[in-house]
């Protein structure tokens, strides 16, 4: 196998290629995503290729800068996206190769090379690749060669880092002792973005050219940016620089490589249980009371049932509880984005204060209607969490209306408080409670819209999960299908909600003082409006959404 | 085989029930009359189209064409009322696994809109009776495959209904839930409700049914009641013969 690297990854990637025109074939929908997702993924490449390829007109300083901080980005954004949004492929699912007699260090590798070969990463491939154009102008030949070698290692670097940094999350999601654990921290890092973005924008007002040079300089050292500064280094004329810190990159690899192999083992065997079951002391309680959790006003009637389900759904399935704590992770990120945006606009610019600070509230509304929406998109695919499960409530013929409704109710019932925690933040940061209390106003409701348009999109577009034991992995080709879904709800959710934000914003002073009321108010009107419509479809599509989440076998 | 037809209507009645599967016809029109009072086998080899005459039945997957009927209500047309009377067994379905096995017994019986006392005192009863009270409050998908099926069970009994549509009942049931749901079963029938189910088990099958049926390549082919479908032979003989398997000569598989 060490002789032969090609020969020991290569089934991977055709039985990877394999399965993937398999869940093609035949599914005119499927189809249609995959080429949608393949055109986002060269788009999206197109234009990073763009911006990479721009740098070459700057002068020494600013390719530095494009290359450092650009290609930092990137490695971040592929250890991060996955966890709050998109997920990863599971077409090949680790827990299958458990049985097969393979050396781990082979089945990591042929799982990469496998992972490698996916839109994202050919997406992220076609953009750097636009690095080569500044490498060629200030560089020559030798400088692309050299570039070239350090792009398909940091692609292979993004890769890595993102399966590791999944499997080590789902395996604490799993566990139930560190859970709880996997979240805060989640929530911790991704809250870290708000102070960093911060520093950097402060630095770019305050320090000079030079002080932020010497900060690329510093990032093209680790492992963020080393391989996308190769072509600078050999350009400029250090050779053995440019190795080193390909031996950078490498070696984080390994690293990482290494870290994704020790939590692969426990993927494999894993997937069966949830983790160790809870010591089983005899209930004394009823059944019903068992179920009905001690919430006041839960009544014990199919309303209250199907509400006390939902509840405990959310928490004690690990897919779902991969999608709450995003929601908690974008209710504390984009407020605190917002805020200091916010305040690096204010302060000394007093000629135009006054233009600037309705400027200001203005997207404190639309980012706390979006934290609402970006909350309730995550019901766009309800049924597909439940997947076969579903049938109980088919055989029980439970009236879709009350269905929609109970579903709607648990879910507000744990992300509301959620929402109104990121108002909080955003007042702290702000220092200004009565801007924040008009936000948390604007995202009722565009909670309330995004809930009214997923629901819709619930019954007429659901698509299975997986049933194996990663939160975060999505079914071959369907990690586009959720983020489309989720972006046409989040949004439809703010085009709803738009004729509220504009009286928000002609009400000015006045907004807060009516914000809660009006914002729920209106959210409601769209929750209602919604379950009664979309409870009557779901009454005649309850067998199709069904036959929607059930996964092909 | 509706009310009109003087008491005696059938519990389940199919009539040219169809389904494909894009190219492959799963189920060609099945018709069947289940009467009242019966324990019915359906038997048929693997892919013969038992699961998805099955689901159709019951209202879990729609048919391209025909209909079902259960004690006489439509279920496509009339489902709250024919749902009402049924209890289901589906095979291949998750349950709501992760709830506790008392907590998704309580869950079914208020979706089914029963009165908490009533769910609450049969739960204690099934739980008692099915040996799952032991279970305390594992969550479901931490029970063994038999206890899955056992609390399956449990949740298709709750509401007590009048017809129950079990799909493969017995698979990975271990021989002492087997007799004991045998027995559940027996004594549901001897009571006067009707069992419909599924099943590659000969020795199951003839000792329980009052009738059974054979289902092949999704197409009955041979239905009534046991004796007659048996005429004399044993059932397993009746079930290769009318299926057409065909037996291993010895030449086959030397290396084994």
């Amino acid at each position: 196998m060490a002789v032969r690297p090609v020969a020991a990854v290569s089934p991977f990637v055709r039985l990877k290629l394999r399965m993937l025109a398999n869940g093609l074939r035949g599914r005119t929908w499927r189809v249609l995503l995959f080429i949608g997702g393949t055109l986002l993924g060269a788009y999206l490449g197109g234009m990073g290729f763009l911006l990479f390829a721009a740098s070459a007109a700057g002068d020494a300083q600013v390719r530095l800068m494009v290359a450092s901080f650009g290609g930092a980005a990137l490695v971040l954004g592929s250890v991060l996206l996955p966890l709050v949004w998109f997920g990863v492929d599971d077409t090949l699912d680790p827990a299958r190769f458990a049985l097969l007699p393979l050396p781990r260090t082979r089945l990591v590798l042929g799982l990469l090379a496998a992972a490698l070969v996916s839109v994202p990463a050919a997406a992220l491939l076609l953009a750097t690749a636009g690095l080569l154009v500044p490498a060629g102008v200030a560089g020559g030949p030798a400088a692309v060669v050299a570039q070239a070698v350090g792009l398909l290692a940091g692609l292979v670097l993004c890769v890595a880092a993102g399966r590791a940094v999944v499997s080590a999350f789902a395996t604490m999601l799993r566990s139930r002792r560190v859970r709880d654990l996997a979240g805060i921290l989640l929530a911790a890092l991704a809250a870290l973005l708000g102070p960093i973005q911060l520093g950097v924008v402060a630095a770019a007002q305050s320090a000079d050219w030079d002080q932020l040079t010497r900060i690329a300089r510093v990032v093209g050292w680790t492992p963020l940016a080393g391989a996308y500064t190769v072509g600078i280094e050999v350009a400029e004329g250090r050779p053995l620089a440019a190795l080193a810190k390909l031996l950078v990159v490498a070696a984080s690899v390994a690293g990482l490589l290494w870290w994704w192999s020790r939590t692969l083992e426990s993927a494999q065997v894993g997937a069966a249980s949830a983790g160790p079951a809870r010591p089983s002391r005899p209930a004394r309680a009823g059944a019903v009371a068992q179920l009905l959790p001690r919430l006041p006003g839960l009544p014990p009637t199919r309303t209250g049932a199907l509400i006390a389900r939902e509840l405990r759904y959310w928490w004690r399935d690990a897919k779902r509880r991969a999608n709450l704590t995003a929601v908690a992770v974008i209710a504390v990120m984009a407020p605190l984005l917002a805020g200091f945006g916010r305040l690096q606009v204010e302060p000394g610019s007093a000629g135009v204060s006054l233009g600037m600070s309705q400027l200001g509230r203005t997207s404190t509304l639309l980012v706390m209607a979006f934290v609402g929406a970006f909350a309730s998109s995550m019901l766009a695919n309800q049924f597909g969490f439940d997947g076969t499960a579903y049938a109980a409530h088919v055989t029980a013929a439970v009236p879709g209306r009350a269905e929609l409704r109970a579903r709607t109710a648990a879910h507000a019932v744990l992300t509301v408080p959620v929402i109104v925690a990121a108002g909080a933040v955003l007042a702290l940061i702000l220092d200004d409670p009565l801007s924040a209390v008009g936000g948390v106003g604007a995202s009722f409701a565009g909670y309330g819209a995004g809930a009214a348009v997923s629901l819709f999109l619930s019954v007429l577009a659901p698509y299975p999960l997986p049933e194996g034991s990663n939160p975060f992995a999505t079914a071959s080709g369907t990690g586009i299908a959720k983020s489309l879904l989720a972006l046409v709800a989040v949004v439809a959710a703010l085009l709803i909600c738009t004729p509220l934000l504009l009286l928000a914003t002609a009400l000015g002073e006045g907004w807060p003082w009516v914000a809660v009321p009006a914002g729920a108010g209106y959210g409601l009107a769209a929750v209602a409006l919604a379950t009664y419509l979309a409870g009557d479809l779901l009454d005649h599509r309850a067998t199709e959404v069904l036959a929607g989440v059930t996964p092909r076998r | 085989m509706t009310a009109a037809d003087g008491g005696q209507e059938p519990a389940l009645v199919l009539r040219g029930l169809t389904k494909r599967f894009q190219q492959k016809v799963a189920v060609a029109g099945v018709d069947l009359d289940v009467p009242k009072g019966s324990f019915y086998g359906l038997l048929g080899p693997n892919g013969a189209g038992k699961t998805t005459t099955l689901s159709m039945a019951v209202g879990l997957l729609r048919p391209d064409a025909g209909r079902a009927y259960v004690l006489g209500h439509d279920v496509w047309a009339d489902p709250v009322e024919a749902k009402r009377r049924l209890g289901v067994l589906p095979d291949g379905v998750r349950l709501f696994d992760r709830l506790t096995g008392p907590e998704l017994l309580a869950y079914t019986g208020l979706l089914r809109g029963m009165d908490p006392e009533t769910v609450d005192r049969r739960a204690r009863e099934l739980l008692d009776v099915l040996a799952l009270t032991d279970a305390g409050r594992t969550l479901v998908v931490d029970y063994s495959a038999g206890m899955k099926k056992k609390i399956g069970l449990a949740c298709a009994l709750l509401p007590a209904p009048r017809l129950l549509v079990l799909d493969e009942p017995f698979e990975a049931v271990d021989p002492v839930s087997a007799a004991l749901i045998r027995d559940i079963l027996g004594r549901y029938v001897a009571g006067g409700g009707t069992v419909i189910f599924s099943s590659h088990v000969m020795e199951v099958v003839e000792r329980l049914c009052s009738h059974v049926a054979i289902l092949d390549a999704g197409v009955i082919r041979t239905a009534g009641p046991l004796d007659q479908v048996r005429g004399g032979r044993l059932l397993e003989e009746v079930f290769v013969q009318t299926v057409g398997g065909r037996t291993a000569t010895g030449d086959e598989l030397s290396w084994l």
